[in-house]
């Protein structure tokens, strides 16, 4: 492979990335400008900036789902201008399909990824026990609380066999202590399998509790305003990350980002 | 956490009369309400109008009885059913893709809008002359009559189904790079499913209007034809009887995309 411009060891590179959405009637909205920043192979990063800002839109064209009007995105080292292989999304919405079982839905994202047919339904029975769904497997989405759907389609994330997860505020409609106990699970899964993460949040205490690296953006148009490393050890304790020094470091200096005139 | 379905447990140790044909069920509404409306009918003949006008249930059901007998029912029924049907089935067939299509483009969809509209708004019984002259008094002209009834019902439905799917369905998939025909049969298709039944459902009754009419129009068989042959006999128990046999048929249709909906669409 080709590997000329890029660190071997980054998984997706974004270099001054520009996008702009058209106004009929009106000059283009700048949504993202001249962003850049890399994620590294097994490595979690977070992205964190005011709401509205253009994280999700960045998440869409590094999916291949909207393209640039500027900059370049490499994953493995190839740019993106189609979907590329082995990257998947998760919303803040399920997007579950609701005539589909849990089973079914799940098998979808094993299936798309690649999973050969005879090795699907064991795969997808360990993720149903990982993430605590037995006795699901045969419900339908509607029949499940947000918390569940929101592990299904981690699931079906999951059973995607990604490189790079693109999570866009995947907890971010969930009660306080569900999104708590999912972000420990989502770093359990990652612990043991290190795939490369990108997870877009407004939560800065999410964003520390869970993340390696922590990149930044001003109110829209989206630019990198700051970029921190997480100096905690893991596994991370919210109780005890409270009254860490590192953490509310890490804590005023984004705060003071994020109301920042831009 | 989970909010699965769960059943409420009947208190123990106590049968009460209602259980064996509960009045709460809607089937024994439904069977009160049918007598009731039986039984009003039968007074109404015995004392206060000549059954020669309305006819009565007692009457209805001896015609039945006997038509049952020397096979006219039958013969009768099966036609008009089968040209509802053959109609329905071809409404569905051609409407579905053609809704689908036109959601898929926007730029057609807006052209034709008019005139579909306008088609759709024509009152379609009026086409039946024509249709008796380019497809004959036989079986096509029928068939022809109930599709022109149904097709924009399917055509309409589809095409809203397609429009309301969820778009982070379908850009979910496309993040996993799902091609465009794994794409129409993971959500495309289960996503109209419910329009399509509920096509049907409304198609019944169309389809049977269109088959009728047809009869009326042009024919020497069917339930149209046979209302209508009554009626010129001034025998209004046989118009009744045609009419009792077309709810009864409709009825039944009803019930069957019912029992089809609850198999199909049980995600819901």
């Amino acid at each position: 492979m080709e590997m000329s411009k890029v660190n071997a060891d980054n998984r997706a590179v974004i270099e001054d990335l520009s996008i702009s959405f058209p106004r009929p009637g009106d000059e283009d909205l700048l949504v993202v400008e001249a962003v850049s920043f890399t994620v590294g192979v097994g490595e979690f990063v977070a992205v964190v900036g005011p709401s509205g800002c253009g994280k999700s839109t960045i998440l869409r064209v590094l999916s291949g789902l909207l393209s640039a009007n500027g900059g370049t995105v490499l994953i493995d080292g190839q740019e993106v201008s189609q979907t590329p292989d082995h990257v998947g999304f998760m919303f803040q919405k399920d997007a579950l399909l609701p005539w589909a079982t849990i089973d079914e839905n799940i098998t979808i994202g094993a299936e798309l990824g690649g999973v050969p047919l005879e090795d699907r339904p064991a795969l997808v029975a360990s993720l149903i026990d990982m993430l605590g769904l037995a006795g699901f497997e045969k419900a339908y989405p509607k029949n499940l609380s947000g918390g569940m759907r929101q592990r299904v389609s981690l699931g079906r994330l999951l059973a995607y066999q990604p490189t790079l997860m693109l999570m866009d505020e995947p907890f971010g409609a969930l009660d306080y202590q569900t999104k708590i106990r999912m972000g420990r699970e989502l770093l359990r899964i990652w612990e043991a399998e290190r795939r490369s993460i990108i997870f877009v949040t407004h939560d800065i205490e999410e964003a520390i509790r869970l993340a390696d690296r922590i990149v930044v953006f001003s109110a829209r148009p989206a630019r990198v305003a700051a970029e921190y490393i997480v100096n905690l050890s893991r596994p991370r304790n919210l109780s005890e990350m409270r009254g860490n020094a590192e953490f509310n470091r890490l804590t005023h200096a984004i705060w003071s980002d994020l109301s920042m005139p831009t | 956490m989970a909010s699965v379905d769960k059943v409420t447990p009947m208190p123990p140790g106590r049968v009460r009369l209602g259980s064996i044909m509960p009045l709460s069920s809607v089937a024994a509404r439904r069977l009160i309400l049918f007598f009731a409306l039986v039984a009003a009918w039968e007074f109404t003949a015995e004392f206060l109008v000549n059954e020669f006008w309305s006819s009565r249930p007692s009457e209805i059901v001896m015609r039945l009885f006997s038509m049952l007998v020397d096979g006219t029912l039958w013969r009768h029924t099966s036609i008009t059913v089968l040209e509802a049907f053959a109609g329905l089935l071809l409404g569905a067939v051609v409407g579905t893709p053609l809704g689908i299509w036109l959601a898929n483009a926007p730029k057609a969809s807006e052209t034709a809008d008019p005139f579909i509209m306008g088609l759709y708004g024509l009152p379609r019984v009026a086409l039946a002359p024509l249709f008796i002259l380019w497809f004959g008094i036989g079986l096509l002209s029928k068939i022809m009559m109930s599709f022109t009834m149904v097709v924009f019902v399917f055509l309409l439905n589809s095409r809203e189904g397609v429009r309301t799917v969820d778009p982070d369905l379908v850009d979910l998939m496309r993040s996993m790079r799902a091609k465009s025909l794994y794409r129409a049969r993971k959500v495309l298709i289960p996503a109209i499913v419910p329009w399509i039944l509920a096509s049907f459902r409304l198609g019944i009754g169309l389809s049977l209007i269109g088959a009728v009419v047809g009869e009326l129009v042009g024919s020497s068989r069917g339930l149209g034809w046979y209302i209508q042959n009554a009626g010129g006999m001034l025998d209004t128990t046989g118009v009744f009887t045609g009419l009792v046999v077309l709810m009864v048929i409709a009825m039944l249709a009803n019930q069957m995309i019912a029992l089809v909906e609850a198999r199909v669409l049980r995600w819901r």
